[in-house]
């Protein structure tokens, strides 16, 4: 089983560029896609997804070109957009026997599927009623259920704990590590915590690129000894700032506790242990600067 | 920042929001087609024995107005309709809501952001009418105030009254949807109906009426005695012409049409009454009260929320391999349920009582009225078709999905033909049992052809209204009243064309599923 994103791009009406160049090979696991907002995270699940085509490049899926036969992707596919609606008039039950209809299931099969999904998602107490009046949190549910429903070998989750609730995320989470096993589960998310509890790799994506891709612990391993806790008086927060990257402050008694990112520490700062969100704002700040220095040059040139 | 002001921006952004939009150029497009058809001499207006006027300033003029009245009170009613929707659909409501904005200055807004759209047209449709006298160069005399007066007074106040009806319509709950699309249409055709009648309406047809009537008195005096008075497309021609030299625009025909646009005012002010000011509690008890649905689309829970992911072990029956595929009757059924879910007892009332009068009450009333009434019940049902992917936001779950232009989009469309033919079924039978097979053709032709309509109409606008609106006036305009070509039913044979039907039906299907072909990245 294997996934593979060869130069794949993406160019939009009006020259936009939301992808350039997107390499990157998958294999079974959680991959969080993780990057701020308009990375290019969503255009990479839709292409993924078989919903747009790249403007450049190729997907392969086991191997197979995704352009040249999309149908070998999609019979396995289980994708949860990220904006998706509901028919409000089918209650859970209904709506997943349709989308199970819709995508060539068997009918025995996917009856008992449902019910587990339902149960899994704890819908089955609200089966019978109209979609129309479920909560946000609740459609999101329904939503991971007929992501499964073809007992999927690629599934494809655009920021799926959009609209949950702290217990319901946590719990999503918990399913995603419990789905992973023998099948590739791509996590779409700006939400880093969401990567952190569930991922077995992590690409970070900014402005169409990818900025890297590895494990957790090799991510945070780039930001040993690079991360500070710093107490300083609230009026120097600001100009703190200016200089350094902050990824986190916290006010006390004693001061401003801000946690600095730098490869030389602030006087009297003291080293902490690095979090993913510290890794995630390094990587994408030395980005940023290796992106931001050619054109700097020619600024100045 | 006083009101003026406010006022200006929210008609201006509402008004750049919609004349950008591929709807707004389709019906632009539509109303210059009519500018060429009078243009063209395809189009008349034919008053008294043949008359027409001849093609001075004034005669073009108000020809053009009277076109534009007609055409654009009607397309662009539906065009316009939707703009508190919008509001509700983009969360701009909510906000808008959380301001100090008073419910009859956001009618009064939504009313003059209508009028704009429609007005835009009007302007353009003025600067045709003088690209359209050169070209016809029958009268060499050019007076821009004949030329333009009629769009001024006849139709800028019927844009006005559409605007604010428009308006209406989305904010009475009952009238919002499909069915008041349909309410509309008669609404417009009676409206029409009372200038042709001689009484004093909104599109100004009656002026001309009389001031035509005056002048062909003075020339014809035979004329008044069976004066007439048609609008015609490619039907009637004059045969003689005769020198119109416009309304006279006097004070009590201008206090006339001042009192229309306070009529449209006063609608105006009156929706302001129905505002419910984005409140989803409001609107959602106006809805469904079971559903707990609001106008939104977010959600009221009215039971206790389960918690989410259970967090035991999870058990799920694997999936078999799918080489046999799924049969295409499960998806057929499928869509014929989801088109069907929703409807009340009435509904399958209304359609059983049809399906009984084209059974048992005599053929020509069961042609011509219970098979006619059968291919309108279902209208809210077909125009769902082609758009509701887009409607509902599922097109990334439906897109996604194996195969799903060769099996869900023509399980689409069998849905929608299995609902003519089992609303229809009655005179079906009877029609078979006559041995009436040219009948049973054009039947059959007739109940290809509106599934393939609703899908091709629902994939290219994204929405229902273009089926509702076009649907009803070709219903009513040709099963209804059986005029040559447009009858697709074939309630008599004279009107009949199977063939034709059938292939446009086969057209219309392939026109579909390039639309639909179109919007997906692989097939």
């Amino acid at each position: 089983m294997q996934l593979a994103m060869q130069n794949v791009s993406k160019r939009y009406g009006g020259g936009n560029w939301a992808l350039r160049d997107f390499t990157l090979n998958l294999g079974p696991g959680v991959l969080g896609l993780l990057g701020p907002n308009g990375a290019g995270k969503t255009t990479l699940m839709s292409i993924l997804a078989t919903i747009t085509r790249a403007t450049e490049g190729n997907v392969l899926w086991n191997g197979v070109d995704v352009a040249v036969s999309p149908d070998q992707l999609r019979a396995t596919l289980g994708y949860l957009p990220q904006d998706f609606g509901v028919y409000p008039n089918l209650n859970a039950m209904e709506f997943l026997q349709y989308l199970s209809a819709v995508k060539g299931l068997d009918a025995a099969a996917s009856r008992r599927r449902i019910d587990e999904l339902l149960n899994l998602v704890n819908l089955t107490d609200v089966r019978k009623r109209p979609l129309g009046g479920f909560s946000g949190g609740m459609k999101q549910r329904v939503g991971i259920a007929q992501a499964l429903l073809n007992d999927p070998q690629l599934l494809i989750v655009d920021e799926p704990t959009a609209g949950l609730d702290p217990e319901e995320r946590v719990r999503f989470r918990n399913l995603l590590s419990e789905l992973s096993g023998e099948r590739i589960v791509i996590l779409s998310t700006h939400i880093v915590s969401d990567v952190e509890a569930t991922a077995t790799d992590i690409a970070l994506i900014s402005q169409g690129t990818l900025v890297a891709h590895a494990s957790p612990e090799e991510l945070l391993r780039q930001v040993e000894g690079k991360v500070w806790e710093w107490i300083l008086p609230s009026a120097d927060l600001n100009s703190a700032r200016q200089r350094y990257l902050i990824s986190n402050t916290a006010r006390r008694s004693d001061g401003v506790h801000a946690r600095v990112l730098a490869d030389a520490p602030p006087a009297s700062a003291a080293a902490v242990t690095p979090n993913l969100e510290d890794a995630y704002l390094y990587c994408l700040s030395q980005h940023r600067s290796a992106a931001a220095t050619p054109v700097a040059a020619e600024v100045l040139a | 920042m006083n009101s003026a002001h406010v006022l200006y921006h929210m008609v201006r952004a509402d008004f750049l929001e919609r004349v950008r939009r591929y709807s707004f150029l389709v019906t632009l497009a539509g109303a210059l087609l009519i500018a060429y058809g009078v243009a063209a001499e395809k189009i008349w207006i034919v008053v008294g024995n043949g008359y027409r006027g001849v093609y001075n300033s004034a005669w073009i003029g108000v020809l053009m107005a009277v076109c534009c009245s007609t055409f654009l009170s009607l397309a662009g009613f539906y065009i316009v309709k939707n703009s508190v929707q919008r509001d509700v659909d983009t969360r701009v409501g909510q906000v808008l809501a959380a301001t100090a904005m008073r419910k009859d200055f956001y009618a009064v807004a939504k009313t003059l952001s209508n009028f704009a759209v429609l007005a835009c047209m009007v302007v353009i449709l003025m600067l045709a009418a003088v690209v359209m006298q050169l070209m016809q160069a029958e009268s060499h005399s050019f007076s821009l105030w004949h030329l333009w007066a009629p769009f001024i007074f006849l139709s800028m106040p019927t844009m006005l009254l559409t605007a604010s009806l428009a308006l209406l319509f989305e904010m009475l709950p009952g009238l919002r949807g499909g069915f008041g699309n349909v309410v509309y249409f008669f609404l417009w055709t009676a409206g029409i109906g009372l200038g042709a009648a001689g009484t004093d309406d909104p599109s100004g047809m009656q002026l001309l009426y009389r001031s035509s009537r005056e002048t062909l008195q003075a020339i014809d005096p035979t004329s008044p005695q069976n004066f007439h008075f048609s609008l015609t497309i490619g039907g009637e021609q004059a045969v003689r012409t005769f020198v119109w030299e416009g309304i006279h625009w006097t004070g009590s025909v201008l206090l006339m049409r001042l009192l229309w646009i306070s009529v449209a005012f006063l609608i105006a002010l009156a929706t302001s009454l129905f505002f419910h000011r984005f409140d989803p509690a409001r609107s959602w008890r106006r809805k469904s009260p079971a559903s707990g649905k609001t106008s939104n689309g977010t959600s009221v829970a009215t039971t206790p929320v389960p918690s989410a992911v259970s967090a035991s072990a999870i058990h799920l029956t694997p999936m078999p391999s799918r080489d046999a595929g799924s049969p295409f009757g499960r998806l057929v059924v499928s869509e014929l349920k989801l088109m069907l879910k929703g409807l009340r007892w009435w509904w399958y009332t209304g359609a059983v009582g049809i399906l009984i009068g084209e059974l048992v009450s005599p053929t020509p009333i069961a042609r011509s009225g219970f098979l006619v009434a059968a291919w309108i019940w279902p209208l809210l049902l077909w125009s769902q078709m082609g758009c509701r992917e887009a409607r509902h936001a599922t097109t990334g779950l439906l897109y996604s999905s194996e195969r799903s232009i060769t099996r869900q989009f023509p399980a689409v469309w069998t849905a929608g033909f299995l609902v003519a033919l089992l609303t229809g079924s009655g005179f079906a039978l009877r029609l078979l049992l006559s041995s009436d097979l040219h009948g049973f053709a054009a039947w059959l032709a007739g109940a290809a052809f509106i599934p393939s309509l609703a899908l091709a109409l629902g994939v290219w606008s994204g929405s229902s209204r273009a089926f509702e609106a076009l649907y009803t006036v070709w219903w009513y305009m040709g099963p209804a009243h059986q005029m040559p070509g447009l009858d697709f039913m074939g309630i008599t044979p004279a009107s009949s064309s199977p063939a034709g039907y059938a292939i446009a039906a086969g057209a219309l299907l392939a026109i579909s599923y390039w639309g639909r072909r179109s919007r997906m990245a692989y097939v």
